[in-house]
């Protein structure tokens, strides 16, 4: 809609999914947290079960925009619109979550990570709709950072999600996705891969922050330069991370 | 009467319909037969235009005309397609050239408004790019791009102040100083855009527009258009919002341009990166040497300013006399020298902003003075209080000063702020460092100038005040009513105020500069003192009593001592057959320190505004962010007329003045501004508002003095000066540049490491 | 898109009254409910959702009017501040904004009222701190907030004692 006021589209004809009840709400299969294309995300925001399963995703959707913005925008154009300066796009792909697309050929899935191809660009095909995302709820802890350089309302300098699940101190899983820093959300597994098995500890998150750091080619904009931006993708993973393991316990976990 | 209306706190009249909506804003207005404007601009900063073709836009639906300023040029109707406070420079639309992206090059008036930006879409100006200079000092310089042809040296206006012997006493000096500090280009930002209606009839023009200066409009179009000043009528609803954007003459002139030609009332509203292309606040590079004592006494300054004016002249070239007075501060400089040089540049013409020339100025010497005291080793607060201004000191401009309160400012804010006392907070986490500031400012008021205002009874019991200060915010309408209503001694439910329309309300120089509270006052004090006098007379007349013999009470007179021999005004006027009295009363200055533009001296301001802010932050030292976690401010009131306006003056300054401090710039790539709008340029949200915001509007001592001055920009200038001061005792950089970005700050720190290492 | 102006005929249920509006077919809200409603409250300002001067209540939800389609809201409850107002009765939000001098310019004030009963219906539990953050969407720059900010503690605490 945006885009049509700034004169960006132009499109001949719009088409509204909005009465749709079908592809709204939040529920859960398994383990995982199923929610409609069309769910607000001010609902996303709100639901108990997201707010249980997946903390990190309810707040990064309460901090989208203003309260305007989420009572109107969906879980899936947000994915869509592959804006690469929002916030819930770095904690889907931490999560893994995957959408659910309908095409002309039927039905398909695709995680959110290739998904999101560029700035506003996606991989959905031509006549290609997402019905849903799916999230999985693996992590026994995740969190996410959104740094604002100015205003109160304006949109991340950095956003940094990460994620874990612990074997009693080991990690026995980790992921970190960064955003708003570049064309897409960065995530390296190898970075985190690498320390599986080991503590938390202000080594390892140091260590991992650094590599972010020295891996990820920010953009320049006027919320940050390139300079500025790899400093606070150091300072916001290395926080991130001291959340999770402020949240498992981990000893010395918080400095 | 029971109550005084001098400080009551009485709600704005027209409360009601601003708390639900339904108050009219000039965006309310229309006409019959209205059609609608749209401006197509530039979007090149400088060069020659070659050819502008009309004819698609011409020939689309709806289209009544497309006017280009070649069309204005060859108009016989327009005397003179040219307009400017300090000189008439500016076309309504570029002729011949464009001097910056975005100004206006065109424009199409059709039926509808999407019929006007569907053809405006259409027109395409082939301009012949020439190089350009956005940066002022870089235009100040030998070869640099000219702007105007008529000012090759892109001189926009010079003044020069020189008191005592400056070089002498640097010789003498403990200590000297050298600093240089820069402010940013920004935008006022007024929710309400830029709008007017513009209809000829007979000959003659009435303008509806959203101004802060009716009867400034009201010349500036007489004189376009050739035509008497009585044969153009300037209406001004209250404004959504002023803070100096809607100050002199902005959008008028091409909507009644546009309207002749068109033969059709016309409306013209911006959006808002229109509203960014047509005013900024002047960008500002101010170098500051001062030589001290041993004590920290300022015994030399030594001062030059440069102010960018934008591609037009507008204000600058006499403001830059209101830079040179407002530079000391409110500080003892027996020896000083002052330059103030304004500069053309090819960006977007320039204007006030609340704290016009004075928030940029205030921030240099409030930091400057900061840097002095801690290389001294001696307390900020302490140093300030050593060099302040007392009554009967005399000024930089050799007047002497008069009811000064700048000590009792200084102390009220640093106890509010718990100076002395560490900031240091428990539970702040290891990067989180909190530091105080404290900043004292000044600001002339326009000096000389001229309001004047009326009052008039009527035989139907009605009494109304007619002045033509717009209500911007400020509740001036209300305001008005209470200053009348205490000069007559009558409760303010009873006094009506017209809007200003320069057809019925009288002159009035500008609502600017924090002047109206107190210039409309002493003009209504005049037309009642008159008012009362007539009345008095005739109903003594009526009474058969001596005139001494009757006195006014609460909207009658009455014979003294016999208070059942009592006739209301409207009955004494019934009964005279006057259907309506009304007396004018005139509020006029007198001052003359700009007669010599190289030799400013004498009384720049018969009063001289004082405010000071102290501020508390928090520094995360990881990412340079700075939180305003604190501030109080504090202004000289002399009398309040109403407290919760006066406090939202005081506290609405400090939220606006977080902006130009944290975070609101002009940001330009190739000469074109990048952020014309809400998302890229961002203004203070509820969340950048200081959890704790005090304020204290100073009244005077002696109760008996009953003068009251404005408070409307008072704590504004203060802002920047006590954040950046308050960031250095937090985390010891210095930042000398606004605004206090986080990335700019980090590199400070950065380099303050390597110097410490 | 625009140069045709193709207008068609839509029925809109504003403030609570259903009524027949023709509108150009590509109608934002904000222009459709000043312009055809004769809505003064709603206004315009920086046309892309962030200033929140043109709020309106979507089935109760506060949207940005200059930010949808008038065709895309045909089968919602529309309410502005005006509607919230109960003829001279105004609405409680109201009442406190008026009782705090919650209004300078007054240009973003119906905004902020639609806002806060919102936010207060929406949310029958919001704190203060939550219902602040969400205020951060509104922006004045009169710098109101501290009087808005009382009403708002005023109406939270009107509603704890009542609840």
């Amino acid at each position: 809609m945006l885009m049509m006021r700034q004169g960006l589209v132009d499109p001949a004809r719009l088409v509204s999914l909005e009465r749709l009840d079908a592809l709204r709400g939040v529920s859960l299969d398994d383990n995982t947290l199923v929610l409609g294309a069309c769910t607000s995300l001010t609902d996303v925001a709100a639901d108990d079960q997201v707010l249980q399963r997946a903390p990190s995703l309810a707040y990064a959707c309460q901090r989208v925009g203003n309260v305007r913005v989420r009572n109107r925008a969906t879980i899936a154009g947000n994915v869509a619109e592959a804006d690469y300066a929002s916030d819930p796009p770095a904690v889907l792909i931490t999560l893994d979550a995957e959408c659910v697309i309908q095409g002309p050929g039927g039905e398909r899935r695709a995680p959110v990570r290739e998904v999101i191809t560029g700035f506003y660009e996606t991989s959905l095909a031509e006549g290609e709709v997402i019905t849903a995302v799916r999230v999985p709820t693996w992590p026994s802890a995740s969190t996410y950072h959104k740094y604002i350089s100015r205003s109160s309302e304006d949109r991340p300098c950095v956003g940094v999600a990460a994620a874990a699940r612990f074997a009693g101190d080991e990690i026995a899983r980790l992921t970190v996705t960064v955003g708003a820093t570049a064309e897409l959300p960065q995530r390296f597994d190898d970075v985190t891969d690498a320390v599986h098995g080991g503590v938390l500890d202000a080594d390892t998150r140091a260590q991992v922050a650094a590599a972010y750091a020295e891996r990820i080619e920010p953009i320049s904009d006027a919320r940050g330069s390139a300079w500025y931006r790899t400093r606070m993708v150091e300072v916001f993973v290395r926080r991130a991370l001291e959340d999770l393991a402020h949240a498992h316990g981990v000893a010395g976990g918080v400095r | 009467m029971t109550v005084n209306p001098i400080g009551l706190d009485y709600p704005m009249k027209d409360a009601r319909d601003r708390v639900v909506g339904t108050m009219r804003f000039t965006i309310d207005h229309e006409v019959e037969g209205m059609a609608h404007a749209r401006v197509v601009r530039s979007m090149v900063p400088h060069g020659t235009i070659t050819s502008i073709d009309t004819a698609e836009a011409a020939a689309m639906p709806g289209v009544i005309a497309v006017v280009t300023g070649a069309d204005l040029a060859a108009d016989d109707r327009i005397a003179s397609p040219f307009f400017g406070i300090g000189r008439k420079d500016q076309p309504p639309l570029a002729i011949g050239k464009v001097r910056y992206a975005g100004e206006p090059v065109a424009v199409v008036v059709a039926e509808t408004e999407r019929q006007a930006r569907a053809a405006a879409e259409t027109v395409w100006p082939e301009i012949d790019e020439t190089p350009f200079a956005t940066d002022h000092l870089e235009a100040s310089r030998p070869g640099a791009p000219v702007v105007h042809d008529d000012w090759p040296d892109n001189a926009c206006g010079a003044f020069r102040l020189h008191r005592g012997d400056p070089d002498a006493a640097f010789a003498t000096a403990h200590r000297v100083y050298e600093m240089t500090y820069t402010t940013p280009s920004a935008n006022p930002v007024p929710l309400e855009p830029h709008v007017g209606v513009a209809h000829w009839e007979d000959g003659r023009l009435t303008m509806w527009s959203s101004t802060q200066w009716p009867h400034v409009v009201r010349n500036e179009l007489a004189n376009i258009f050739g035509l008497e000043r009585e044969a153009v009528r300037v209406i001004a609803f209250p404004l959504g919002g002023g803070f100096g954007a809607k100050g002199q003459v902005k959008m008028e002139p091409l909507i009644a341009c546009a309207a002749l030609v068109a033969g059709r009332p016309v409306r013209l509203q911006l959006d808002r990166d229109e509203v960014f292309f047509t005013v900024a606040k002047h960008a500002a590079t101010m170098r500051f040497r001062t030589g001290v004592d041993a004590d920290g006494q300022m015994i030399a300054r030594e001062i030059e300013l440069h102010y960018d004016a934008g591609a037009y002249a507008n204000t600058t070239p006499g403001g830059m006399g209101n830079a040179v007075v407002r530079s000391p501060g409110p500080y003892r400089s027996p020896n000083i020298h002052i330059t103030a040089n304004g500069w053309y540049t090819n960006t977007v013409p320039t204007g006030s902003y609340r704290g016009a020339l004075t928030t940029q100025v205030a921030f240099a010497y409030e930091s400057h003075l900061d840097e002095i005291a801690h290389d001294l080793g001696i307390d900020p607060v302490e140093l300030r209080r050593r060099n302040l201004l007392h009554d009967g000191d005399e000024y930089a401009t050799g007047e002497s000063m008069h009811d000064v309160h700048f000590a009792e400012l200084l102390d009220d804010v640093a106890n509010a702020i718990g100076w002395g006392e560490s900031a240091a907070a428990d539970g702040d986490p290891p990067h989180i460092r909190r530091g105080r500031g404290v900043a004292v400012i000044l600001k002339s008021t326009p000096t000389p100038s001229r309001s004047e205002a009326r009052i008039a009874c009527r035989a139907d019991g009605t009494i109304t005040a007619y002045s033509s200060g717009v209500d911007m915010g400020q509740g001036l309408s209300t305001t008005i009513a209470q200053l009348a209503a205490s000069a007559l001694g009558v409760h303010p439910d009873v006094v009506d105020v017209v809007d200003p329309d320069t057809d019925i309300t009288p002159y009035d120089a500008m609502t600017a500069g924090s002047r109206l509270t107190h210039a409309a006052g002493i003009a209504l004090g005049h037309a009642a003192t008159d008012l009362l006098a007539a009345l008095a007379e005739l109903a003594a007349d009526q009474m058969e009593v001596a005139v001494d013999d009757v006195e006014h009470v609460d909207g009658a007179v009455v014979v003294r001592g016999a208070p059942a021999m009592r006739t209301s005004w409207g009955q004494v006027l019934a009964d005279a057959g006057v259907a309506e009295l009304a007396r004018d009363g005139v509020f006029q200055s007198e001052g003359g320190a700009f007669a010599e533009p190289m030799d400013v001296k004498g009384v720049a301001s018969v009063h001289w505004h004082q405010g000071a802010v102290a501020a508390e932050v928090a520094v995360d030292i990881e990412t340079g962010k700075v939180t305003v976690e604190r501030c109080h401010g504090a202004a000289f009131a002399g009398r309040v007329v109403n407290p919760t306006r006066a406090r939202q003056q005081s506290e609405g300054s400090i939220i606006m003045g977080l902006g130009p401090t944290l975070f609101e710039e002009y940001l330009l790539d190739n000469g074109q501004l990048v952020n014309p709008n809400l998302s890229d340029y961002m203004i203070p949200s509820v969340l950048d508002v200081p959890v704790a915001l005090t304020s204290h509007n100073m009244e005077h001592v002696d109760r008996a003095n009953n003068e009251i001055h404005g408070v409307g920009e008072m704590t504004i200038p203060a802002v920047a000066p006590a954040v950046a001061n308050a960031v250095f005792d937090a985390v010891g950089v210095r930042i000398r540049d606004l605004p206090l970005r986080a990335e700019r700050v980090l590199r400070a720190l950065d380099a303050q490491e390597t110097t410490d290492g | 898109m625009a140069e045709a102006e193709e207008t068609v005929t839509v029925t809109l249920d504003v403030n609570g009254e259903s009524r027949e509006v023709e509108i150009v077919a590509d109608e934002t809200l904000v222009e459709t409910l000043r312009r055809r409603f004769g809505l003064r409250s709603v206004r315009a300002t920086c046309g892309i959702g962030i200033c929140g001067t043109c709020t309106v209540q979507l089935d109760g939800l506060a949207v940005s009017s200059c930010s949808l389609l008038t065709q895309q809201v045909t089968d919602a409850e529309i309410t502005t501040s005006e509607g919230l107002a109960d003829g001279d009765d105004l609405a409680a939000v109201q009442e406190a904004f008026l009782e705090h001098r919650a209004y300078q310019c007054s240009y973003c004030i119906p905004g902020m009222v639609v806002a806060v009963d919102a936010c207060m219906k929406n949310r029958p539990d919001v704190t203060f701190e939550e219902l602040r953050e969400e205020l951060a969407g509104n922006l004045c720059r009169c710098g109101t907030y501290p009087q808005i900010l009382e009403a708002a503690r005023d109406l939270i605490s009107a509603r704890n004692q009542a609840g």
